[in-house]
């Protein structure tokens, strides 16, 4: 199998399929990047495991947001 | 590509490289232009990002895309995340760069530009890279255990303890030392003090949207908050021509350190999500942007450099930005950039829990510090820019230029009073004399090559000089104080969990009185060295940068006694010359600087000997300032211990493991097959 078949979570294509607007994607990128919460990424990693969501928006943000204060930031 | 042609076009890019070093080395007394640096260091980038690290990859580490990544075994949405390895690239950058490698160079700049970019350019390709490198590869064998859970293991119980010591005593100077940044960029400066203190409310109004009114929507928010932030820099100007209004916003260096505690006890106090990420994302997007703006303008400007290769500092060692010759302190000034053991928290913290697959760790972390020690050759660029009067004017006080006099004038680096008037007028400031930390004249250096992008481009030119200058204050005042943010929050979870072992109430980070005596312990600590830092007659920087340069080099030498240790234990013996030569390189300068800094009988290099020179003193500061010559000596002697209990521990393991005295046992998280389809 080519490494170009590879497929990782984060990058599946969503329950839009290719109409998934590049704004959105960009969005989604810079996200990332910055390291903010992902709400949507949560809800699909959810469906790719295969289990319904534990946690409501809120509650995601909220768990996301501890989890980083404990990381460290560089000289 | 065809084999020849690849053969063809490396050697083609070493060729070029070569030369433009050639060029930069054999320049004596004419200008040189700014775009041989550039070329030698992005050729050198190329060729050692194409080849050491892939060697590294492959035959040391032995990276194998077949195994599950911690991200791929614990992915939960949220911190472990297999992510897009350019996008995780940007991450880690973001999370690696600050203003280590943008001040380290402009400091370093005192020994001419020549040492300070073979440095930046040697040192990232064969050590700092190398150890990012290593420290990701370890963490992400391991589930993405913290450099401190690594040497507990890997070396023993002792190393362990030794190594999260290390840290939180080299925080607290790192802090001391970046909070001093800032204060000497906005003492005496309504502008740039408005638009810092603005940024306060923006962040607590960022948050509160993205938590509260619209969970999430983090887009939206910054996107207010960056606007809100450039509103902000535009009005800083008209706050500093009000009479009535700027007064409120000029404040002396002294009354700025109390609020810089002031404010580091509260951003750390207070819950992440209502200041601290915030200000973070607005750091990231502002940093991002800016180095790759910076980039872009000193490629359409191709500025010459202004200061000769090497200035008559480099072997007198009587700098008077900071004393001590070339070697080893040129290599102790520029510590990001070239290898920062502050990288080895990160690329043993969030990064390993995000990678999808093995082999992505090269681009992320080699790459990623490559791009770093690429920020410090800009950095180098716009300092030496400068006119070399200039520079010195700006970065030590009157008491050092006076003394410096003499061999400032004979290398002609003088400027007249009129001259520096002008300038800080032109920049929007009422002086930009003294100065020291850097960041100011980068920003004079950076706005002078906006300006001339802007110009060539048909823009206004020299009339947004000030504005550009508090822009460039604003970026790197900005992601500082998010640093002081995270470090003094970070500070206080490892004190938390120190005390936790004599007092496990202390440990629980939900009871407040230990947030708060712990919180108000960090900052005190940083608090007293930034204190120092102020009303010290040479302005502070001399003695504090090189305590942060030893600490940080120490550091990484922790973390590649670490590396070094495993590699050992992992049977790959033969490859561990590709840690250890760093790490003899490190323990030789900083012990070096060390053992100067504590006993040279020069008063303007060693503690010791400048306690002794005020001993009888009639200075009514003479008391403080011989404590605080002693404290610093305790300090690098304390971290010089650390790191020698560390390496002879290391030592020890080595020797054991090689000899078939003990069996060596990695901690490696049992092997997975991944779900991924892979192959080549």
């Amino acid at each position: 199998m080519c490494r170009r078949d590879m497929r990782r979570e984060t990058e599946r294509e969503t329950g839009n399929g290719k109409r998934e607007m590049w704004l959105t994607r960009a969005a989604r990128v810079v996200r990332r990047i910055i390291g903010a919460p992902d709400y949507e990424a949560y809800l699909e990693h959810c469906r790719a495991a295969g289990h319904a969501p534990t946690l409501g928006e809120r509650e995601y943000v909220a768990q996301f947001f501890e989890a980083k204060g404990k990381g460290a930031r560089c000289c | 590509m065809q084999p020849l042609a690849s053969v063809l076009l490396w050697s083609g890019i070493s060729v070029l490289g070569a030369a433009a070093f050639g060029v930069l080395a054999l320049s004596r007394g004419e200008t040189v232009n700014a775009a041989w640096l550039l070329t030698a260091a992005v050729c050198t980038y190329a060729v050692g990002y194409r080849f050491y690290s892939r060697f590294l990859a492959t035959r040391v580490f032995g990276l194998d895309d077949r195994r599950a990544t911690p991200a791929e075994r614990f992915n939960n949405g949220r911190d472990y995340v297999p992510t897009n390895k350019w996008v995780l690239y940007g991450h880690h950058f973001a999370a690696i760069a600050g203003a280590g490698p943008l001040v380290g160079p402009v400091l370093a700049a005192q020994f001419g530009f020549l040492p300070g970019t073979l440095w930046l350019v040697i040192g990232v390709v064969l050590g700092g890279a190398v150890q990012d490198f290593v420290m990701l590869f370890c963490s992400l064998r391991r589930d993405g255990k913290s450099l401190g859970q690594m040497a507990k293991e890997e070396v023993n119980p002792a190393a362990g303890a030794t190594a999260m010591l290390a840290v939180l005593f080299i925080m607290i100077i790192l802090l001391a030392v970046l909070a001093l940044i800032v204060v000497n960029a906005l003492k005496a400066s309504p502008w740039g003090l408005f638009t810092i203190a603005c940024t306060i409310p923006i962040a607590l109004l960022m948050g509160w949207w993205m938590k509260r009114w619209r969970p999430g929507r983090v887009g939206e928010a910054s996107a207010v908050g960056a606007v809100l932030l450039l509103g902000a820099l535009v009005a800083g100007g008209w706050v500093a021509d009000q009479p009535h209004i700027a007064p409120l916003f000029t404040h002396s260096a002294t009354a700025l350190t109390w609020m810089m505690m002031g404010y580091g006890f509260i951003a750390s106090v207070l819950p992440v999500w209502m200041l601290l990420c915030p200000r973070d994302y607005l750091s990231t997007f502002l940093k991002i942007t800016t180095i790759l703006v910076l980039a872009v303008a000193i490629l359409v400007i191709l500025p010459p450099l202004r200061m000769p290769a090497l200035t008559p500092f480099a072997s007198l060692g009587e700098g008077p930005v900071f004393a001590g010759k070339l070697f080893p302190f040129a290599f102790i000034t520029i510590a990001c950039g070239a290898i920062s053991g502050f990288h080895s928290l990160v690329a043993s913290g969030t990064t390993p829990k995000m990678i999808a697959r093995e082999s992505d760790a090269r681009l992320i972390a080699y790459g990623g510090m490559l791009m770093e020690s690429f920020v410090g050759v800009m950095a180098m660029i716009a300092a030496c820019t400068l006119d070399p009067g200039v520079y010195f004017a700006m970065n030590t006080t009157p008491a050092a230029l006076a003394q410096a006099s003499q061999v400032l004038g004979q290398a002609g680096f003088v400027v007249t009073p009129d001259f520096m008037r002008e300038l800080a007028a032109r920049m929007g400031e009422t002086t930009l004399l003294a100065r020291s930390g850097g960041a100011p004249s980068l920003a004079v250096g950076i706005a002078q090559i906006f300006a001339g992008a802007t110009s060539v481009l048909g823009g206004g030119g020299r009339t947004l000089d000030a504005l550009w200058y508090h822009f460039a204050i604003m970026f790197e005042a900005l992601f500082i104080l998010t640093t002081i943010d995270t470090g003094t929050r970070v500070g206080r979870f490892m004190l938390q969990e120190i005390a936790g072992h004599v007092w496990p109430r202390f440990a629980e980070t939900s009871w407040y009185p230990g947030v708060i005596a712990s919180s108000g312990a960090v900052v005190a600590g940083w608090g007293y060295f930034l204190y120092q830092g102020v009303v010290d007659p040479l302005g502070g920087i001399n003695s504090l940068w090189p305590l942060f340069g030893i600490s940080n080099q120490l550091l990484a030498a922790v973390a590649l006694c670490v590396g070094t240790t495993i590699l050992v234990k992992m049977g790959r013996a033969r490859f561990a010359w590709v840690t250890a030569l760093p790490l003899v390189w490190l323990v030789t300068i900083t012990m070096t600087a060390g053992w100067q800094k504590v006993f040279s009988a020069d008063p303007r290099l060693g503690f010791l000997a400048h306690a002794a020179s005020l001993a009888g003193s009639t200075n009514p500061a003479a008391a403080r300032l011989i404590f605080n010559d002693r404290l610093n000596t305790f300090v690098a002697l304390l971290f010089m211990t650390v790191v020698t209990v560390l390496i002879i521990t290391s030592l020890r393991e080595w020797w054991l493991v090689l000899s078939h005295r003990k069996t060596a046992i990695v901690h490696e998280a049992p092997y997975v097959q991944t779900g991924y389809a892979t192959g080549d």
